[in-house]
């Protein structure tokens, strides 16, 4: 009985962490690169913006409608003499927690209801797949405003409203990828060697299905921002809370005197949104196993 | 020469039914009046519905006893002439003697009874036909209203669309309390004004056509109104400038307003509502929290400028009212404003005992029932935070739900629009009666109780000597405005908009719910 002959462990100097080639493929993406550095900005603006422009929204600091880079206000005033600057710095706040709030929630329950049918299959899949066709083939808009309307327009149920109708793709994606995922051979080895059903589902094949989710998740911050202004024009929103919805909604009578009030506001959601978007794209290029190949 | 002379007649004959009017401008018959309805129409029978879309078509298809001018003087219409008894217990009404009904059958003052009972019974207003107890009908053109106390609100109660006259022979078939379903108060509608109905689709228009048998000789002028349906004020703002509207009314928010006025076509007046009497106000629960304290309630009304509600919310469009009796009234009596005095309102919050604590003396709520007066409302929140108050801001999902929360008195601070329709009695007292709390939207939602207030409704509701009245009102005036139940801060800008074509446009005091038969068309 000789002891095995040590083989020396194999130097392998191109297997690079996955996540740092996903960045290396990320930042050859331009627009996604630029889009990332205007994201960063807006949300330090959301971060620390009220502090630095400390103005709260709701006073009146002026006389109403003065016009941009007139008396010291950058932005200018609206209809009761507010600074619109504050507003959209404060505004950004609201606007992206509630898009990152709302993102998370509908992740969530789209990854447990994905999860549990793509994992289960037979009945579970049949009843939480019926669940989702129900909530898919809902007007959305109509359905969260039914519920803000019902149940009151806070800052909670706006997030909660918005959530809860946005989670169908999710909840689509992650079962596509659980049935193909779990049908591999690293899961029947795993399920072999003992694996109990939790951790098969949450523990080896949920990080192999995140990455079209993290996709997923990226664009609906935008459609969740995009879903608050919509919601915020309509009057639904938190009178007390300022949003760039908001601002639009309240100001929007005034469009023909003084359109900056919608427009600058309207630019920041549009900027905003089609940041997301674009870096959204680029985690798309990044991530995608197939796209790599080209 | 002839034209001259002409023109003095219709001057001389029209005086009687219409004062001031001086032009010697001879109306043209004929034509179709395009003109619009702000929203749509639940019923078109003014006898059980209230409300200023339908007092438009309901006063056409419906006459009432009497008309007003625009001197607040009752004018003849279905009565020829009427008389009030020494006591002020009979009120006798006798009738014209060749007004029918659109189908033909003539009116009487059987119909006069019944229309009296429908509106006792149907008519959200009970306060207008409360004291009338009986109505004899000695002949077929006389109606005598027996009263049970004197009762002058009843005058303007018999104009406009307040006291339309229904056929008995259509609405009468069945039970008194259902004509308020009654199938034909939106379709075969009957009646007995100077238009007869033709057509009515909800959401899109009501069409009404020269009555021809009506019962003054040669009116009404026109042949045929198409009341279009427009919700969106912008969308009617545009059907104005482009002259697919003749003319329209009650049109109320101020950009829109002031950017029709710069239409050379159109004239855009404010006259003609006093007895709409459309008044804005801050209503503040005087029942609980701070608010119950009348020191804190003049501290807010300081804290408020109205002079930037009228400058840069209503944009000029409206007048200051400080009574709740709208200003156009006949009873209202100017009150010292409130000037706006950031210093006098801090001290009487002090006062009070709610001093600065972390920056703020106190947390309230303000509510708003549309999304019309937001601004008002958000403009209230950022004045207040000016001497500490943190306000916040509750929206209602829709305008049942604040309805609720007023009648229930479930609210701090809201912003609220009351009309007085017509006679003191009618719109005004209902805020302030102390028997009146909490019965509903627009009852005395601020739960607010004098005793010597509700003396002087007392009293000036059966004071049958104008005079005697107004002084009666000018105390209760005095008092409202001191103990600010309410906060009035100006009046709805409600406007009328004609295009040059349209000759003699109702500007009298009911707006738009009173009769048009004397409007024309010039070409």
């Amino acid at each position: 009985m000789s002891t095995p002959p040590i083989i020396p462990m194999q130097e392998t100097p191109k297997a690079r962490h996955p996540m740092a080639e996903a960045w290396e493929m990320f930042r050859g993406n331009h627009a996604a690169m630029v889009a990332l550095v205007v994201l960063t900005l807006i949300i330090i603006t959301a971060i620390i913006g009220p502090y630095i422009y400390p103005t709260d929204p709701f006073d009146m600091v002026w006389a109403p409608f003065s016009p941009p880079g007139v008396d010291g206000f950058l932005l200018g005033t609206d209809y009761l003499g507010r600074d619109l600057m504050a507003a959209l710095i404060h505004g950004a706040r609201v606007s992206i927690v509630i898009g990152v709030a709302a993102a998370f929630m509908s992740v969530f329950i789209g990854v447990t209801v994905g999860a549990l049918a793509g994992f289960y299959r037979g009945w579970v899949e049949e009843l939480l797949m019926r669940i989702t066709e129900f909530f898919q083939v809902l007007p959305t808009l109509l359905f969260a405003m039914v519920i803000v309307a019902l149940f009151g327009a806070s800052l909670p149920m706006i997030t909660f409203a918005i959530g809860v109708v946005s989670w169908t793709a999710v909840a689509r994606i992650t079962r596509s990828e659980f049935l193909r995922i779990r049908e591999l051979e690293y899961v029947t080895a795993s399920r072999a060697s003992g694996a109990k059903n939790g951790k098969l589902m949450f523990q080896i094949i949920l990080p192999n299905a995140l990455p079209p989710i993290i996709v997923q998740a990226a664009l609906m911050v935008g459609s969740a921002i995009l879903f608050e202004a919509g919601l915020s024009f309509l009057g639904l929103t938190d009178p007390n809370v300022v949003s760039w919805g908001q601002v639009i909604g309240s100001n929007r009578q005034y469009i023909l005197d003084a359109s900056y009030t919608v427009t600058i506001p309207g630019i920041a959601i549009f900027v905003t949104v089609l940041a997301i978007s674009l870096v959204g794209d680029g985690l798309n290029d990044a991530l995608n196993p197939k796209l790599r190949q080209r | 020469m002839n034209k001259f002379v002409k023109g003095l007649a219709m001057a001389t004959a029209l005086t009687a039914s219409f004062a001031t009017l001086t032009k010697a401008e001879e109306p043209k018959m004929g034509g179709t009046l395009i003109t619009v309805l702000g929203s749509n129409v639940r019923n078109l029978n003014s006898a059980v519905q209230s409300g200023i879309v339908t007092g438009f078509p309901g006063a056409q298809l419906f006459a009432s006893p009497l008309r007003y001018d625009e001197n607040w003087e009752p004018q003849p219409y279905l009565a020829e002439t009427w008389e009030v008894s020494e006591d002020g217990l009979t009120v006798t009404l006798n009738l014209v003697k060749n007004a029918t009904f659109h189908d033909g059958m003539p009116l009487t003052s059987e119909d006069v009874a019944f229309s009296v009972e429908v509106i006792k019974t149907n008519h959200p207003f009970k306060s207008m036909f409360a004291p009338v107890e009986s109505v004899s009908t000695p002949d077929a053109h006389t109606a005598i209203l027996n009263l049970s106390r004197p009762h002058p609100a009843l005058m303007l109660a018999m104009s406009g669309q307040l006291m339309s006259i229904i056929p008995k022979h259509i609405y009468g078939d069945g039970e008194i309390k259902d004509v308020k379903t009654h199938a034909r108060n939106n379709e075969n509608v009957v009646g007995s004004g100077p238009f007869k109905l033709t057509e009515f689709k909800n959401g899109e228009h009501v069409i009404l056509e020269r009555f021809d048998d009506f019962f003054i000789e040669g009116r009404p002028y026109l042949d045929k109104i198409v009341m279009r349906i427009i919700t969106d004020p912008a969308a009617r703002a545009i059907a104005y400038e482009n002259g697919e509207l003749h003319m329209g009314a009650f049109e109320s928010l101020p950009r829109i307003i002031n950017r029709l006025k710069k239409v050379d076509s159109l004239t855009v007046t404010s006259d003609g509502y006093g007895a709409i009497g459309p008044v804005d106000w801050l209503a503040m629960n005087t029942t609980k929290g701070p608010l119950a304290d009348v020191r804190v309630r003049k501290a807010i009304a300081y804290a408020v400028d109205k002079n930037f509600i009228h400058k840069a919310l209503m944009q000029g469009t409206a007048s200051d009212s400080t009574s709740g009796i709208h200003p156009d009234s006949p009873f209202y009596a100017a009150q010292e404003g409130y000037e706006v005095d950031l210093e006098k309102s801090a001290a009487l919050l002090d006062e009070a005992g709610f001093p600065v604590k972390d920056g703020t003396r106190m947390s309230l709520t303000i509510d708003f029932g549309w999304p019309g007066v937001k601004p008002q409302v958000e403009y209230v929140k950022a004045a207040l935070k000016k001497v500490n108050i943190d306000v916040q801001v509750r929206a209602s999902a829709d305008f049942p739900t604040w309805a609720k929360k007023m009648g229930t008195m479930d609210f701090d601070m809201s912003w609220d629009t009351v009309f007085n329709w017509g006679d003191p009695v009618i719109g005004v007292h209902r805020t302030y009666d102390s028997t009146n709390i909490a019965k509903g939207v627009w009852s005395n939602t601020q739960g607010y109780s004098n005793a010597r207030v509700d003396e002087l409704m007392a009293m000036a509701a059966v004071e049958t000597d104008p005079a005697k009245r107004k002084a009666l009102y000018g105390e209760f005036q005095q008092i409202i405005a001191d103990e600010l139940p309410v906060y009035h801060t100006n009046t709805v800008p409600y406007h009328t908009v004609y295009n040059d074509k349209v000759g003699n446009p109702p500007l009298g005091i009911w707006g738009s719910s009173t009769p048009i038969d004397m409007t024309y068309l010039k070409e």
